[in-house]
């Protein structure tokens, strides 16, 4: 078997008293798209910063295309494209002065800069912007920038850290486009970490990490099988049904306004349900597993953002373009 | 044994590239600064004001006699006498505000696109203090455009030595405005930088009021009050002052070789800082 394009082995890293990630290892393979999931805090970024070597572990090993991460950074970062969260363009240069920005410091030569600058924004769909100053973005074009420039320098190893966060659908399934058609151009291993299960359920493999632990690393396929739960959701006609409903199933029914949502405990289960409760739905909809429920069985959480912080107000007050800004 | 000779060869392919990444982050901070309206302003007005409106209105002043008695034996006006000051001065401004730009690269991800990539940490801040400092010297500049209006004759020599100090003066000051941004963790606007940093220490560097040159150390201390000779002493921007009026002006209160020796200090340890710092981010 080929050499695997990451490889982490025992990694824990601790701030003060948090240990953010607590002995992780995984592997993954050359053009595989591997996630990461799990609930904000549970240690994805802190691993993310590893891998692209801003962030040291106290203790274990880091491999990317077999180098060490540890003992040979630079080297490590020439194979590496990574796409931020947060944006990380500088807003008073053109699109295409960022991108050239980009080639120079990875030393990219000047003909290849021209022609994969060309390229990469033509895919992006933001050759018309080329000469526009950044901040003239909106939030998916800067996206879909940053993901232009990670090619700049002909990166084999793709990592997206939450890339679709703040973005409206639109922008999110252009963004999942573009990776797709790059994967299918050239040799390419994603990782991407994400709380959005649904824009994971066609990766190759799903790790999901909570507490700093991997809980489970497999293909969506066979996570839902083992910890995938089919769901009912009904509506019941009149509310004394749906008093009767949740008083008979008390131990696997929750109610969500007018929705009551069952584990399902098979097709035997579903069928004496609806013999008895049958004509007075509304609706009824069997949900099959998905990495969501799957999610949510394993770690008990929910996955959505929190409020912003004391930072998120610091940086608007520079978006505001306040006093020297620069 | 082997590991060390595949070693040496990578290393020398290793030197392009970060040579490449070092203009690439010169030639950003370059570009950004011509962008930057309200800079360039201020590059041009402060001269205006200092030179034209402050030197004009003191210069029948400077050389007074203080109770019948010619006690200071400066021969220049003080047009000429300021003139070398708001050069540093100029320079100072810019060095800092370049290096204030760090927090804004810090906060709004700019920095981690460079810290991710191959290049190492001495040449980023380099190539961050090299384009402060270009752009500091350019501003500098602006001020000798002032110079046939204070009386000041640049000579070739004079020029050339003067242009040196300069630059070593914007890059030290460059490098010390990066130690001081990594040491701020919350931003409260430029103001917090130009009220404490900027303007004591231009003050206090002998740059608008001379230190009679006749007289030691302990006799000045009669003339002006003790604290205030010592502030002046000690601050390092003293003798850089003192370096550009000997380069522009032909004057010095000071031992002519401390100024270059003061500048070259300056410009190496607070690199050396700057760099301990920003190694460990």
């Amino acid at each position: 078997m080929s050499e695997p394009a990451v490889a982490i082995e025992g990694v824990s890293k601790r701030f003060g008293r948090t240990l953010a990630l607590d002995n992780v290892g995984f592997e993954v393979r050359p053009n595989e798209l591997f996630a990461l999931l799990g609930p904000n805090g549970a240690g994805k970024t802190t691993l993310g910063h590893i891998l692209c070597t801003i962030l040291k572990p106290d203790s274990g090993t880091a491999r990317i295309n077999g180098i060490d991460l540890l003992r040979h950074p630079l080297a490590a970062r020439q194979s590496l494209g990574v796409v931020f969260q947060e944006p990380s363009l500088d807003d008073r240069l053109t699109l295409y002065e960022n991108l050239n920005f980009h080639g120079l410091i990875y030393g990219v030569p000047a003909a290849e800069r021209r022609e994969r600058i060309a390229k990469m924004l033509e895919l992006v769909e933001l050759t018309d912007w080329r000469e526009r100053l950044v901040r003239t973005l909106s939030a998916g074009m800067k996206r879909r920038l940053e993901i232009a420039r990670a090619f700049v320098h002909d990166a084999r190893i793709l990592f997206l850290d939450e890339p679709t966060v703040g973005l409206d659908a639109q922008s999110r399934d252009r963004l999942w486009g573009y990776v797709r058609q790059l994967r299918q151009e050239r040799e390419l291993t994603v990782i991407v970490t994400t709380h959005y299960t649904e824009e994971v359920e066609d990766a190759d493999r799903v790790c999901i990490i909570d507490h700093g632990r991997i809980l489970v690393n497999d293909a969506p396929a066979a996570l839902k099988l083992a910890h995938g739960q089919e769901l009912l959701r009904v509506v019941p006609t009149e509310e004394a049904t749906a008093v009767d409903i949740m008083s008979a199933y008390s131990d696997r029914a929750i109610r969500k306004d007018a929705e009551i949502i069952l584990k399902s405990g098979g097709e035997a289960f579903t069928e004496s349900f609806l013999a008895r409760y049958g004509s007075h739905l509304r609706r009824f909809v069997v949900e099959a597993p998905s990495l969501e429920s799957v999610l949510l069985s394993l770690t008990g959480r929910e996955l959505r953002d929190q409020a912003a912080g004391a930072r998120e107000r610091t940086h608007a007050f520079g978006k505001r373009g306040g006093e020297h800004t620069r | 044994m082997s590991m060390i000779a595949t070693d040496a060869p990578a290393r020398t392919r290793a030197i392009m590239p970060q040579l490449g990444g070092l203009y690439a982050i010169w030639l950003r901070e370059v570009k950004r600064a011509a962008r930057d309206r309200g800079q360039l302003i201020g590059g041009v007005s402060r001269p205006l004001l200092w030179v034209l409106i402050m030197g004009i209105g003191l210069n029948p002043y400077f050389r007074g006699e203080i109770y019948g008695e010619v006690r200071f034996v400066v021969p220049y006006t003080y047009l000429q006498f300021i003139f070398p000051a708001v050069i540093v001065l100029n320079i100072m401004y810019t060095s800092v505000q370049s290096a204030v730009s760090t927090i804004w690269d810090r906060e709004f991800g700019f920095l981690r696109e460079i810290l991710v990539s191959p290049l190492s940490r001495t040449t980023i801040l380099l190539g961050k203090v090299l384009g402060g400092a270009t752009v500091a010297l350019f501003h500098g500049c602006l001020v000798l455009v002032l110079a046939r209006f204070a009386d000041v004759t640049l000579t070739p020599a004079g020029l050339l030595s003067g242009l040196l100090w300069m630059f070593l003066l914007a890059f030290g000051l460059t490098s010390l405005g990066v130690v001081i941004a990594n040491r701020v963790r919350s931003f409260e606007g430029f103001g917090v930088f130009s009220n404490a940093v900027i303007l004591p220490l231009y003050f206090t560097s002998s740059s608008i009021f001379p230190l009679d040159p006749s007289l030691t150390s302990a006799q000045s201390k009669v003339v002006y009050p003790e604290w205030l000779v010592t502030l002046v002493e000690i601050n390092p921007l003293t003798y850089a002052v003192d370096a550009l009026r000997g380069a522009f002006i032909g004057f010095h209160q000071f031992d002519p070789r401390l100024g270059p020796i003061v500048l070259a200090v300056m410009a190496i340890v607070f690199f050396l800082i700057a760099l301990r710092d920003f190694s460990k981010t």
